[in-house]
């Protein structure tokens, strides 16, 4: 690790000062990816501003459809979290599913979705629930939010503080995991709400991305049936030593059929 | 406490040391003023090097050292040697063993290879300065799959060793066998992939090392599975010292697995650092550095073919083997394809004749080394997979056809075609009883549950025969404090097993002593004469045969004293449950009194000095035992996404006398994680063209996680004791290993029966399963 300022503000406004002074200052949340990556030498912040006594960017609340999650709330409380198992069950099981219990208990929403590792299981979340990414500035839709292979929209300084999930109808999520560090090799988000059906694929390519003519199939008829043998093209997804893009794009057919699947059952146990 | 038993379940006494922190591992070791280091490896695969600078590196503040191969060249340190068993191939072909310096000399020829060692005041300058080292290398073209490497024009790893053949050996009756063939009635042929892998112990490699001038000697601390024969390469090879200079301490391990057997380069590199900085220097590894800085076990390309007559016996065996060895021999690599996989071919079945060939041959990856089982697993796995296919192909039931073959018990003793003596066990009845344990009765409603969620399920059973190795001779030490404690000092080592409990078990329950008195030491040159460390399933049957031998010579002076306090003599002694005593009479002391007595000089014969019932004893192995027997895995198959669920594991072992239950569980536990984690998950992948080595961390290597592993039914089968040693046991280390694969892989294809799939190379990862289902090449 190469040597770096830390900061340990406990207020929104003196971490986005701290940030705004650094020659080349990086927000830290959970560290769970940071930490690694930097123990490696392979980013060198001049300044890390750690956003753990940050209060305003913490807490869950459910109100008006909406459910609205503080950018440093861990895996480990949004998996726990009574409001959001009744609201929007697959998120609170989509939480517990990341990585290991020590990971859920780090890292957090804004951690991973400002990261965007293109095999991260919240960007499917987001863009498939269509949900709003709040920043010190601005709003962003999730649509617009996940630009690239660990890209987004986030400006130099800008910091995400919450995201709002609009309650959906159903909502289902099925991922097959690398077997050895078990992030998504393939994993498909599908939800049934106000404007229409959403299929979300991550894992799969370097980059979060929607599948329409699902998304359209299931808009009249929303069962695996209606996207049975769907096939998406092989040439732009992932392929490396534990997935060929021709067995990824075959994963997403059988995913996305598994989350409709999962959707229908969470729909009716509700 | 109480005196233990052979045969209870003792806990572990170190465990509770282990769990809670109080571990003693190598980097928990500080020396007074330590500097640290850093190894800076080779980022190439196959490359000349043509300068290397290290000015930067030097004025970095706080580095105080930058060890190169032209300090090597002129202090003239010498390279490590193999100790590898087989030297000699087919007609009188002497093994081809390039030098192993501890850095790369002129060329480098695998990644990850040490090409100089940075010393600085921190561990974190260290690794500053180490980037700072700049090697200007010549690229040389690459070559990794052993089968290439034997082709004419290949990439040549060594100018004097042509077509990279390290070893072209062999074992067994090639003509007999040929004949044997010749006459049968049906030949089967797999082609058959053992993959290469690493055993990601959960500590990394590690040492500290310091010099003393005052007496021109070294003291080392290393994460290591051996000290004493390490100890002599590091001394007598390498530096050129007498092997007394060099007091040689291995900490608590963290496991070994095979991969700390061997004689690594880092240990002398600090060796020499400490002396020539006249401090202590300190280097331990990331888990980044081990993958391309640790052995790699496994690696073979085999053919099998298998004669049977009409009926399905089997006749004769033929395999023939191209095993990859690496860059070099390091200390034992070149056995496990050539005598590693040769002696247990054919497994616990019957044969007329057999021949066994294998080329062992150099590539551009890391070297190989034992990795647990060391060639049997392979050997194993070739004959249960070609077994397999031979029922499936002839049309035999997979459970009978085995049946017919098994060596029945009353041809026992034999010496099978490959020389392997086998002296005893009942391999028909540990097969019998892994069948009732696994509830075939039951399978038909398996099936049935496991369709309804549109899963394929499948059974297969893998009888499997094992032999031990390692060195034959051990020692162990009993000495007797005043205090009332018992030091127990034994040459064979610990990396986790948990030898701190059984070896006092067996010395405590033979002596009729109470557990807590005994302490136990391991792993440290000062205090055993000898010691073969730990590798070959070899601790209970030499080091284990060492305590009890030590314990009937601490009994026949115990009689000598409790005879002249009796005023009677020896012979006349008795020594039954803890007391010796003349029958006869009411002449009766405990061992606790005897030794007591001991220290008394009133009471001591002529020629016993106080503690004179101290003992140091060498215990010699005449032939290996031969531990064997069966499992059996049910599998579930998603034939949408090709992901497999073991659903079903029983082992029956049959490892002689069990000494503690609870241990050998967990020694089949732990071999059968491993085989599972080589069957499905793991392999070590290089990249052709680079030679780069691909899973070169967890996120890519796929190491098994404990819900990857199903539960197990284990049992033993004890009534076989081996005559071999006087324990009567039989090896359990490696025993895991060799029938986890071939159980695991058989019930998948068979599982996929219904696809007419004949192989799927390991590891049997979800892409690869999909593929042979919907036959996609």
């Amino acid at each position: 690790m190469y040597d770096f300022k830390f900061h340990n503000p406990d207020s929104l406004a003196a971490a986005l000062e701290s940030c705004s002074q650094a020659e080349d200052g990086q927000f830290m949340a959970g560290g769970q990816t940071m930490i690694p990556v930097m123990k490696q030498r392979l980013s060198m912040p001049s300044d890390v501003i750690d956003l753990g006594s940050v209060e305003d960017l913490k807490g869950i609340s459910v109100a008006d459809g909406v459910v609205s999650i503080g950018a440093m709330t861990t895996h480990a409380l949004v998996a726990a979290d009574g409001d959001v198992q009744r609201a929007i069950p697959v998120l609170a099981a989509l939480a517990g599913g990341i990585g290991d219990p020590h990971v859920r208990n780090r890292g957090t929403l804004g951690g991973s979705i400002a990261n965007n590792d293109p095999a991260a299981d919240y960007p499917a979340a987001l863009l498939a629930l269509g949900a709003n990414v709040h920043t010190d500035r601005r709003q962003i839709a999730a649509d617009d939010f996940f630009t690239g292979m660990f890209e987004t929209a986030l400006e130099e300084g800008e910091l995400a503080i919450r995201v709002d999930f609009p309650v959906p109808k159903a909502a289902g999520y099925a991922k097959f995991g690398n077997p050895a560090s078990r992030y998504a090799m393939v994993g498909v988000f599908v939800s049934q709400g106000s404007d229409g059906v959403r299929v979300a694929v991550t894992g799969a390519a370097p980059c979060v991305f929607r599948i329409s003519e699902m998304e359209k199939a299931l808009s009249n008829n929303f069962s695996p049936a209606a996207i049975k043998d769907m096939t998406v093209p092989a040439a732009d997804l992932n392929n490396d030593i534990h997935a060929s893009a021709e067995y990824r794009a075959h994963l997403i057919g059988v995913m996305a059929a598994r989350a409709v699947g999962d959707a229908i059952l969470r729909e009716g146990a509700a | 406490m109480s005196v233990p038993e052979i045969g209870q379940s003792l806990p572990r006494t170190e465990d509770e040391r282990f769990l809670t922190g109080q571990g003693n591992y190598i980097d928990d070791i500080n020396l007074d003023g330590q500097a640290h280091a850093v190894v800076v490896r080779s980022t190439h695969a196959h490359a000349r090097i043509n300068a290397i600078d290290v000015a930067q590196a030097l004025a970095l503040d706080g580095v105080l050292l930058v060890v190169t191969p032209d300090d090597w060249k002129k202090e003239g340190f010498g390279p490590m040697p193999t100790k590898t068993a087989i030297r000699k191939g087919k007609n009188d072909m002497d093994l081809a063993e390039p030098p192993r310096h501890c850095l790369a000399m002129d060329k480098v020829r695998y990644v990850g290879e040490p090409v100089a060692l940075v010393v600085a005041e921190t561990a974190a300058i260290a690794i500053e300065a180490a980037e700072l080292v700049d090697i200007d290398y010549v690229s040389l073209d690459v070559v990794v799959d052993p089968k290439k490497a034997l082709i004419d024009g290949a990439p040549q790893l060594w100018d004097d060793i042509a077509n990279n053949l390290c070893l072209d050996f062999e074992l067994g009756d090639a003509a007999a066998t040929q004949a044997a063939f010749d006459k049968a009635d049906h030949v089967v042929t797999l082609e058959v992939f053992n993959n290469r892998v690493t055993a990601v112990p959960i500590e990394p490699r590690g040492a500290v090392a310091s010099y003393s001038p005052e007496t021109d000697s070294y003291l080392l601390y290393n994460a290591t599975q051996n000290v004493h024969a390490n100890r002599d390469t590091f001394a007598e090879s390498v530096l050129g010292i007498e092997k007394e200079k060099l007091h040689h301490i291995a900490p608590d391990v963290g496991g070994g697995f095979g991969v700390k057997n061997g004689a690594y380069p880092e240990p002398p590199l600090i060796l020499y650092a400490s002396k020539r900085l006249g401090r202590a220097v300190k280097w331990i590894n990331t888990r980044s550095e081990s993958f391309v800085g640790d052995t790699h076990g496994r690696g073979q390309d085999s053919t099998v073919e298998l004669a049977l007559n009409k009926d399905g016996k089997f006749i004769a065996l033929r395999t023939t083997t191209i095993g990859a060895i690496g860059a070099f021999c390091w200390t034992v690599g070149p056995f496990t394809p050539t005598g590693g996989s040769a002696r247990t071919q054919g497994g616990p079945y019957g044969f007329e004749a057999m021949y066994y060939q294998a080329k062992a041959v150099f590539t551009n990856t890391h070297p190989m080394d034992p990795y647990r089982g060391a060639g049997r697993p392979e050997g194993s796995f070739q004959i249960e997979r070609v077994v397999e296919k031979a029922a499936r192909e002839l049309g035999f039931d997979p459970v009978e056809l085995r049946r017919l073959n098994l060596i029945p018990r009353d041809a026992l003793p034999l010496k099978t075609p490959m020389g392997l003596d086998v002296d005893c066990g009942d391999f028909p009845e540990v097969f019998e009883r892994t069948l009732k344990l696994s509830d075939r009765a039951g399978f038909d409603a398996r099936l049935a549950a496991s369709r309804e969620k549109r899963l394929r399920r499948g059974f297969a059973i893998a009888p499997y025969l094992e032999c031990t190795g390692g060195g034959p001779k051990e020692f162990a030490g009993v000495t007797f404090v005043e205090n009332g404690t018992v030091d127990l000092a034994v040459g064979s080592q610990s990396t986790g097993m948990g030898h701190e409990t059984a070896m006092p078990q067996i010395l405590a329950a033979n002596l009729g002593l109470p557990f807590d008195d005994i302490r136990y030491h391991q792993a440290d040159t000062d205090k055993t004469p000898i010691g073969g460390g730990h590798g070959g399933s070899r601790n209970l049957e030499v080091g284990g045969s060492a305590v009890l031998q030590a314990a009937g010579e601490v009994i026949e002076k115990g009689k000598v004293l409790a005879a002249h306090i009796f005023e009677t003599t020896p012979e006349k002694i008795t020594f039954e449950d803890g007391a010796f005593a003349e029958p006869g009479t009411n002449h009766s002391m405990t061992m606790r009194e005897i030794i007591d007595a001991s220290f008394d000089p009133l009471t001591l014969p002529d020629g016993m000095e106080p503690g004179g019932l101290n003992v140091g004893s060498t215990f010699e192995r005449g032939i290996i035992s031969v531990p064997n027997g069966c499992h059996a895995a049910e599998v579930e198959v998603d034939p949408e996404t090709g992901k497999i669920n073991i659903d079903g594991y029983w082992v029956v072992d049959d490892f002689g006398t069990i000494i503690n239950p609870m241990l050998a569980d967990g020694q089949v536990m732990g071999g059968v994680a491993q085989g599972i984690g080589q069957a499905l998950m793991e392999e070590a992948y290089y990249e052709e063209d680079t030679g780069q080595l691909v899973t070169g961390s967890l996120i890519d290597y796929a190491l098994p996680r404990a819900d990857d592993i199903p539960n197990m039914v284990l049992a033993f089968y004890e009534d076989a004791p081996t005559a071999k040693n006087p324990l009567g046991v039989k090896g359990a280390g490696e025993a895991g290993c060799c029938g986890a694969p071939p159980a695991v892989v058989n019930a998948v294809l068979d599982a996929l029966k219904d696809y007419g799939i004949e192989n799927i190379s390991m590891p049997l990862t979800p892409e690869k399963v999909w593929r042979a289902i919907h036959a996609k090449g």
